[in-house]
């Protein structure tokens, strides 16, 4: 009987407990989550994404809702590379462009649109010399492997008209990187 | 005030605790399992150049660009392709037991595991839908969706039948939502962030931000009606855009209007994936408005689709 009623005191304290720690985790969160997403920057935004950082990178929980704004891409753009071989001959290199493929192709090559847009962002100049060195070895052959990688951004500007007609403007080009490709890179 | 602060812990308890049918998350992990399989599907042939010894973003660089400790099993597994294979079989497999909810807790935690990985070994080609599957994902780990349409539950109830044993399914139990509700409150966050990001955008307001995206080559899908490409028409469309988001991140709470928000939400998810080449982004977030649905509701449908096939079979 006294054992009974230990089990039952034991059971309630080990419930309360449970909704307590359930709580502490569930008011965490919420702060937290908003606190990172919103787009605020007055305290105590700022304070509180810097105290979670550390967790919300462990954990995965960054996040941010930022679809097509504050400014949608404002060019259309693609990246291509001009291969240099070892012969002194030179081939083009293009992304996959979703434009140019099948609607089945799209789904399965859609990471790629992502990718490119990435890589021409100025700020990302860290990322460029691994891209080079994997088109090289995409485009090497033992006989003739590649020397120089030319990353070139193409773009044209989409300049909105009052009528909402459009008219492709003129593409341009930006060079991003000149990479020399050592032996090393090919292995 | 005093009043409303007195019954804000009841609404709390009530909000997060109050039992209820384990339905929607139940359909909800079968959705989100076939949204994972279907990623992993499209991500198959180009595994190796994603997340491959000689990717085309090394993990070296990776770490460099985001450094701190991440929970990331390419840091832990041999970079060989047929280890990075493995894991891909690993993860997909996994995806598939939670889709038909056998060990449903623990290949929540794998699948988990597994998406966060690969986001974390190449963040550069996740999309808005794949963020939300990760964060879904982390919620989903803590709640009961083993509890009803899954093996987790079947397997017993064949067992004892199996055995002749005359006790009668209890049926699905009642169980506490907090972790759907988490995973709610993470869509509605979604829908109120984008809002508030887009009334600060000059170019939302002024309504021409939907004229550059529908001129982005790449994103275009299939083609629009002229009509629908004017300058007003893109105008309004911006504008009530933004009104939805707001609606749907605010409003979806509102008992009375959710399931005509859920119908716009839907509309305006269909209209993005006609238009807009982004895979899987609108399925990943549709795929939550299943939380939102009335569990009676569900039950309703469940028990009119039973009826419907017992009956014809009854009928041949």
């Amino acid at each position: 009987m006294k054992i009974d009623q230990e089990n039952g005191n034991h059971r309630k304290w080990f419930s309360k407990a449970t909704i307590l720690a359930i709580n502490l985790f569930l008011i965490f969160h919420i702060v937290a989550i908003t606190c990172w997403c919103v787009p605020f920057n007055i305290p105590p935004f700022p304070q509180c994404r810097k105290l979670v950082r550390p967790y919300f990178l462990w954990a995965g929980l960054f996040q941010a809702w930022d679809m097509f704004a504050p400014t949608p891409w404002p060019s259309n753009s693609y990246v291509e590379a001009t291969v240099i071989y070892k012969d002194g001959s030179r081939t083009t290199w293009p992304f996959p462009r979703m434009e140019q493929l099948s609607l089945t192709d799209r789904y399965f090559k859609e990471r790629y649109r992502k990718f490119s847009e990435v890589i021409q962002i100025d700020e990302n100049d860290t990322l460029w010399p691994d891209v080079a060195r994997h088109i090289a070895r995409l485009n090497s052959t033992p006989s003739n492997p590649a020397k120089t990688i030319i990353l070139i951004r193409w773009y044209s500007v989409i300049i909105p008209r009052p009528d909402g007609s459009y008219y492709p403007e003129p593409w341009d080009r930006h060079v991003l990187l000149g990479y020399g490709v050592r032996p090393e890179d090919l292995q | 005030m005093r009043l409303a602060l007195r019954s804000l812990p009841k609404a709390w308890n009530r909000f997060f605790f109050a039992k209820q049918s384990p339905l929607p998350i139940a359909l909800f992990r079968i959705a989100y399992g076939l949204l994972i399989i279907a990623t992993l599907v499209l991500l198959r042939p180009d595994w190796l150049a994603w997340y491959g010894p000689h990717s085309w973003i090394s993990l070296q660089t990776m770490q460099t660009v985001e450094p701190g400790t991440r929970i990331n099993l390419f840091t832990v597994i041999p970079q060989t392709d047929g280890w990075i294979n493995a894991f891909f079989w690993v993860f997909l497999g996994s995806a598939i037991l939670l889709t038909v909810g056998l060990l449903t807790r623990l290949n929540s935690v794998i699948v988990f595991i597994c998406l966060t990985s690969i986001h974390q070994r190449n963040l550069y080609i996740t999309h808005g839908g794949d963020t939300f599957l990760r964060l879904a994902g982390f919620f989903l780990m803590f709640a009961p969706a083993g509890a009803a349409l899954s093996l987790d539950r079947l397997l017993p109830i064949w067992r004892r039948r199996k055995k002749g044993a005359a006790e009668q399914d209890d049926g699905i139990q009642p169980q506490r939502p907090w972790a759907q509700r988490m995973i709610q409150i993470q869509l509605s966050l979604l829908y109120f962030v984008a809002f508030l990001t887009k009334v600060k955008s000059p170019l939302w307001l002024n309504g021409t931000a939907l004229y550059y995206v529908y001129h982005l080559d790449s994103l275009r899908r299939f083609p629009v009606p002229a009509w629908l490409l004017g300058a007003t028409t893109l105008k309004w469309a911006g504008w009530s855009a933004i009104a939805l988001e707001f609606c749907l991140g605010v409003l979806i709470w509102v008992k009375s209007l959710r399931y005509y928000l859920l119908a716009l939400g839907l509309l305006f998810h269909l209209s993005l994936e006609y238009c807009l080449n982004i895979s899987l982004f609108q399925w990943d977030v549709l795929s939550a408005y299943i939380l939102f649905i009335d569990p009676a509701d569900i039950a309703r449908a469940w028990n009119g689709i039973k009826l419907r096939l017992t009956g014809r079979r009854a009928w041949e």
